[in-house]
């Protein structure tokens, strides 16, 4: 299966594990993610604070580039990407004289027939058609995570087709769910990380955070799934301080869903750079798995 | 003699509730003050009690200078809860995102400067380099915070945000996290255009 892939900016610098997985994953589940031509950044939240038109006109050239390559779908695992695309895609379609001025503008016009999808309905796709099927080899019996989806995946600007639900999204669950593992559940799942407010107001991201942390550890889980790079590097790397300042002991995973897909196909931590973690992950996926061999 | 509580005047409050409308395409006068928005404000413990619900009415009644700079309008991160609760469909969030620009427009000072800092660094790098160089958007956006700080003669904040940068920058590369290559379009030129084009467009 030929998928035509976005990776977007973060995906190639900081969350570069992120890429590592998706291409990894994706392939082992027998789909070819063809990383588009010459992509350019989505302008991700910042564009509409700053500027209306070119957070449409952005993210279109990027379809124009996957539709004039004659794919049908576009994965973007970036769930920022995925938003801010689907969304121009939108505003285009409920927009022609705003879909045209920008066409004027691109080599490879827009002609509003590609497929955008969120790296969970790609998987979702996938695994409905068997793509699990005789993969999963460990069951990673006492996990037990909490699936966080944030903002980007369920909330929109204006209306979209949205795959989930808005208030109790289900995607990665189901994911899980084929793997055998049971997610627990929380009421923090589409609370917002604070995003960029981690750099420009802090105390505002943490407080966020904080509550986020909060419940997950009440709930009794032992880490975090995400598929938000930005979500997941906020969890991740600011956990040791949001944690200080607010009085919380414990300390949790922030997994990729690609990661814990990767877990369970007995694909090593290190070759999805698990490694590159701030709250270490390895350790728990190796104990989980050690005991699964002990109980077979 | 008290003063009255509230200046009305039908004209430039007419147009400004016009312009918010048409450029944040949500319909401000839908709304009834049933407050899901402010119920539900994932920044409602930062606003001083300034809820989604309020910023709307300011902005019905005219009063413009603080609907353009307040606690919310800056603090608020997009998440987009108030907008999809919304019983009429109103997407506050929007609302924000379009006084953030009409107050840059009418060169107001930000309440939030670095908020307004950020995004801006973010956008400019994505535009002039096609994609998003993040080393080189957070150089701009720590250089623009010390000259704001010198200007302020505030020195020990430039040395704090150098300690914790300095301490994450190190962390991050340690885990290899952190990225020393450029990142480049070819078709950059394109997004110039469009970007032409955005400005002929506001004017």
């Amino acid at each position: 299966m030929q998928l035509a892939y976005y990776p977007g900016c973060s995906l190639q610098q900081s969350s570069a594990l992120y890429d590592v997985q998706s291409r990894r994953i994706f392939s082992e589940l027998g789909a070819d993610l063809n990383e588009i031509e010459d992509w350019n950044c989505c302008g991700a939240t910042s564009a509409g604070k700053v500027d209306d038109f070119m957070a449409v006109a952005m993210p279109a050239r990027n379809i124009g580039i996957a539709e004039q390559a004659g794919f049908a779908e576009m994965v973007i695992p970036c769930a920022a990407c995925y938003s801010r695309t689907l969304v121009a895609q939108q505003r285009m379609a409920d927009d022609p004289a705003l879909q045209t001025t920008i066409n004027a503008e691109l080599g490879r016009p827009v002609n509003g027939t590609l497929k955008v999808s969120s790296i969970l309905e790609a998987l979702a796709a996938l695994i409905a058609q068997g793509a699990l099927k005789d993969r999963v080899v460990h069951k990673l019996t006492g996990l037990h995570p909490v699936c966080y989806y944030g903002c980007m995946m369920t909330r929109f600007p204006c209306t979209v087709p949205v795959p989930d639900d808005v208030e109790n999204p289900q995607g990665m669950e189901t994911v899980l769910k084929a793997l055998g593992i049971r997610a627990t559940d929380w009421n923090y799942k589409t609370a917002c990380c604070g995003a960029s407010a981690v750099v420009n107001d802090p105390d505002t991201a943490h407080n966020l955070m904080a509550k986020i942390m909060k419940d997950a550890v009440a709930r009794g889980a032992n880490c975090f799934v995400v598929t938000c790079p930005m979500c997941q590097m906020n969890l991740d790397v600011q956990q040791d301080e949001f944690c200080r300042r607010h009085g919380i002991e414990e300390r949790l995973p922030v997994f990729f869903i690609t990661e814990i897909i990767g877990a369970a196909m007995a694909i090593a931590p290190s070759e999805l750079q698990t490694d590159r973690h701030f709250v270490d992950g390895t350790t728990l996926l190796k104990e989980l798995e050690q005991h699964d061999e002990q109980s077979q | 003699m008290s003063e009255p509580a509230l200046d009305f005047n039908p004209g430039p409050t007419k147009s400004f509730l016009a312009e918010v409308i048409e450029r944040s395409g949500q319909p401000l006068t839908a709304c009834y003050q049933c407050r899901r928005c402010a119920a539900g404000c994932s920044v409602g413990d930062e606003t001083d009690n300034l809820t989604p619900n309020i910023l709307i009415r300011m902005v019905v009644l005219g009063d413009r200078d603080r609907a353009l700079n307040n606690a919310l309008v800056w603090k608020c991160v997009s998440c987009y809860t108030c907008g999809t609760r919304c019983p009429n469909d109103i997407q506050t969030a929007r609302i924000t995102e379009t006084l953030k620009k009409m107050g840059k427009a009418e060169h107001v000072e930000p309440l939030e400067p670095q908020i307004a800092d950020f995004h801006d660094a973010f956008v400019k790098s994505g535009l002039r380099w096609g994609r998003v160089n993040e080393m080189e958007f957070m150089g701009a956006y720590e250089m623009k915070f010390a000259l704001r700080k010198i200007r302020e003669k505030d020195y020990g904040a430039i040395i704090d945000e150098l300690k914790n940068q300095g301490r994450l920058g190190m962390e991050m590369t340690r885990r290899k996290r952190m990225h020393f290559g450029f990142l480049m379009a070819k078709g950059r030129n394109e997004i110039k255009a469009l970007q032409r084009k955005s400005k002929q467009r506001a004017r």
